[in-house]
């Protein structure tokens, strides 16, 4: 009889509403840690991701993404060099000249980005591929490095940050995200903090693994790729900096030599890489920490390398 | 992730297998008639001074067959709006049981103030869009006339996609292309809607519905009028089409009495 | 919908709509369109503007006339008083309203909890993340965020359809985007403008960008979008200007060519 009754008390329609949850969601003024993402219901979310985003099987998709870069990052004797485009492209269209394609990551309170002579602590994210994949993921993994900073008293090692990245590349594989990213920094005991900057007592024996990682950089992409290593260059323009890069580079260089190869690499990728261009933003990690070297217009600076070194002999100098 | 510039970033075939461009269909009206079956055609409205008048024909069509002649596709809610329909006929019944328990709930609510037009439209337009999101939409296309919370004749459209926009005379499906260019001669935009009276309205939808009858395959000369004033909704669900001339087809091949 | 006659086969009499009709659902349904028009916003030391045209399409059909594409987020809901955030939204309207609702609920909940209003930079980081969340299944829209930030000057945030933003001087969203910022890049960051005489050939020293006044930026606007409506033909019918200051938030509109 309940049954029966059950079977006629049915509502007409369902719920057409949100439910409480769905409410909670949407009104909730803090993003969630919990990493909950909206999937198209479709058989095959990352076929459907891709037939509306991917922009080169097929240049008339609807939503076109920010995409295209150079950037490279190589050790040497005095620390890391980090240096990048700023040009973003969605399909053709030249959607930006001006992006911050490193990005500092560990301690959000350090995110910004003003031009000193003082280094900042930290470590340096570089951005390849989707930007906002790059963007969203480095700040989710400043998240989890403040996190470890407070749980643990101390600066996360590079090796333990580019695995927080790599793993959570690995678990979105095949859901379509773009990313090849770069880490990279110098941890030494000075990236313990001082005791009273945490305001808990330490003692000596909280030190303990490896305090001297010493300079260190990895790369990590989305299909879940963690490298470590010397010298990377990632993107669209890639192949032409690793030309001039691996040409020129030695371990032994001078701070001087180093910065001037970087800029010299990344200007040759924006030369011959349509993907590539705009400013050069120049970084040097160091022991202290990151150091910015200039956000700057390549265009006088080819120019200028093509007319004091005579380099650059494929394009004619008259007006 | 390759070494060529314009392929790096993007999804690699050896990963996500072959682009797939069938989610990626043409869009416009052709796709929309591939899933619904029983479908209603266009739905008019136009604005005038005091009010809404809202018309659409009596047919549901199943495909190219004139199935059902008397179908009603304007429905009243509470005592000042109308939803008219167009698209699906059992989605469009689906929301009207939808609607009908909205009406019961609110009337047995303390509150006691009931729903107006632009309520009812923007609730619609969430439903939509809420379905669209669950790739489950309801495939209508609406138009929703009454008066806004602040007494002011309301006239909006919301679609399957959740798409939703205003104006002064709206059209939706083949009425979009042949009755809007109609009411646009009719009351240029400049022209306030209080200087359009009830009967220039109420003929320039029976003009509008003529004139899709003589092109629009898919309608009838049969239709609903309803004109929504502050005494309340004067729904007529049996009209019929007067005045019609065909003179203009006796010209056209295959469409008049040719025998040539 | 064959979810639902699945349900349907199963089941005997009645209605027999399940609470949830869970699985997966296979259409041929395409679950975006594009309406048109075009947004632009440009920012001064003491001001930002946001501006849209007011037209909707859908193919080359004209929707409406009037349907304005800027919002002051996080104020009153009908009149937006008491807004310090203004979002410009282009692309599918239906997923632009979704994300401005969100948004907005977001920023005055903000408001609720913390007793003050959100500051732009924290409001541009939220809008980020929110639409990052729906990275698998984009809003089709090109978000431009506008206020003033903690120093009292103007601050403008663009952003693609899953969420990477940059705060700019200036920026173009939508169907005549390609018209119109090389023409800002041009005019607000004097772009391959050089001073006179300032050199030989390459030496050539480029112009130096600086905040424009009001009026200026006004004039550039309406350039804008009038040369915009002469080539575009799904730019037209109104300009809507938002312009935001210390004195609090200004909308004005101005026709365009109903063509």
């Amino acid at each position: 009889m309940d049954k029966i009754v059950a079977q006629y008390s049915r509502p007409s329609h369902q719920n057409e509403f949100y439910s409480e949850q769905e409410q909670q969601d949407l009104t909730e003024t803090l993003p969630p840690l919990s990493l909950k993402f909206a999937l198209p219901p479709v058989a095959n979310p990352s076929a459907f991701l891709r037939a509306m985003t991917d922009d080169h099987s097929n240049p008339s998709c609807p939503i076109k993404l920010a995409h295209g870069t150079t950037t490279l990052a190589f050790r040497f004797q005095g620390g890391i060099i980090v240096c990048t485009d700023s040009r973003a492209t969605a399909g053709n269209w030249i959607a930006s000249q001006t992006v911050k394609k490193v990005i500092p990551v560990s301690r959000l309170s350090r995110g910004e980005d003003k031009p000193s002579n003082e280094p900042t602590p930290g470590l340096l994210g570089t951005m390849a591929g989707g930007a906002a994949d790059c963007q969203y993921w480095l700040r989710y993994l400043s998240q989890q490095c403040t996190l470890h900073e407070i749980r643990h008293k101390r600066r996360i090692t590079v090796a333990a940050a580019s695995k927080i990245l790599a793993n959570l590349t690995y678990s979105y594989k095949g859901y379509g995200l773009s990313m090849g990213t770069m880490l990279a920094g110098v941890r030494t005991t000075a990236s313990f903090l001082p005791s009273n900057q945490v305001g808990l007592e330490l003692t000596s024996t909280a030190f303990i693994g490896n305090p001297q990682e010493g300079p260190a950089l990895y790369y990590i992409d989305s299909d879940g790729t963690r490298l470590p290593g010397n010298l990377f260059c990632v993107g669209s323009g890639q192949t032409f900096a690793y030309g001039v890069l691996d040409a020129n580079y030695r371990y032994d260089l001078t701070e001087e030599e180093a910065l001037a190869l970087g800029r010299r690499a990344i200007l040759a990728a924006m030369h011959r890489d349509a993907y590539s261009g705009g400013f050069i933003n120049l970084y040097h990690v160091k022991e202290e920490g990151w150091v910015h070297h200039g956000f700057d217009d390549m265009n006088p600076i080819f120019w200028k390398t093509k007319l004091e070194s005579g380099e650059f002999s494929n394009v004619t100098s008259e007006l | 992730m390759d070494h060529f510039p314009g392929t790096w970033g993007r999804p690699r075939n050896d990963v996500y297998g072959a682009y797939d461009p069938s989610y990626l269909q043409s869009t416009g009206p052709k796709t929309h008639t591939t899933s619904p079956a029983v479908t209603g055609t266009s739905v008019v409205g136009v604005k005038f001074n005091g009010g809404v008048a809202l018309a659409t024909d009596n047919l549901a069509s199943y495909g190219s067959l004139a199935r059902f002649t008397d179908t009603k596709r304007l429905r009243v809610f509470g005592d000042q709006a109308v939803v008219g329909f167009g698209g699906d006929v059992s989605d469009m019944q689906y929301l009207d049981r939808l609607l009908e328990s909205i009406d019961i709930r609110e009337n047995y609510s303390s509150h006691g103030n009931m729903l107006n037009a632009k309520n009812l439209h923007t609730y619609l337009a969430k439903v939509f869009y809420k379905r669209r999101s669950e790739f489950n939409p309801l495939w209508n296309h609406v138009l929703v006339a009454g008066f806004d919370g602040e007494g002011k004749p309301f006239l909006s459209s919301a679609d399957l996609l959740g798409t939703t926009f205003s104006a002064p005379h709206l059209a939706t499906g083949f009425g979009a292309h042949l009755a809007v260019p109609i009411l646009r001669r009719l009351f240029p935009e400049e022209k306030p809607i209080e200087e359009i009276s009830r009967e220039e309205a109420v003929d320039a939808l029976k003009q509008c519905l003529k004139v899709l009858f003589y092109r629009d395959a898919r309608s009838l000369d049969k239709y609903s009028i309803a004109v929504i004033t502050k005494e309340g909704i004067d729904l007529k669900e049996d009209e019929q089409l007067e005045g019609q001339s065909w003179a203009f087809a006796e010209r056209i091949k295959g469409y008049g009495a040719q025998t040539v | 919908m064959t979810s639902l006659m699945d349900h349907q086969a199963r089941e005997t009499v009645g209605y027999s709509f399940s609470e949830s009709t869970a699985g997966v659902k296979q259409h041929g349904f395409y679950p975006y369109t594009d309406n048109g028009g075009s947004t632009l916003g440009i920012t001064g030391s003491d001001f930002a503007i946001l501006a849209g045209d007011t037209r909707s399409t859908s193919g080359y059909n004209i929707n409406s006339r009037m349907v304005p594409k800027v919002f002051k987020i996080g104020g009153d809901d009908e009149t937006g008083e008491g807004a310090n955030i203004i979002l410009s939204v282009v692309g599918f309207a239906a997923d632009g309203t979704a994300l401005k609702e969100r948004l907005d609920t977001v920023v005055k909940m903000y408001k609720y909890q913390h007793g003050k209003p959100m500051s732009v930079s924290a409001c541009a980081q939220r809008l980020s993340t929110i639409l990052y969340q729906k990275r698998f299944f984009p809003y089709y829209v090109h978000a431009i965020l506008a206020g003033l930030d903690e120093e009292g000057k103007g601050a403008l945030y663009s952003y693609d359809p899953v969420g990477s933003y940059e705060r700019e001087q200036c920026r173009a969203a939508g169907a005549a985007a390609s018209l119109i910022m090389p023409f800002l890049d041009n005019q607000v960051n004097f772009k391959n403008q050089y001073i006179p005489g300032s050199g030989e050939g390459h030496a050539l020293v480029a112009k130096k960008p600086e905040p424009l006044p009001l009026e200026t930026v006004k004039g550039l606007v309406r350039d804008a979008f009038t040369s915009a409506v002469e080539r575009h033909i799904e730019v037209g019918d109104n300009l809507q200007m938002v312009i935001i200051t210390k004195a609090g938030i200004e909308e004005v509109y101005h026709p365009l060519k109903k063509d």
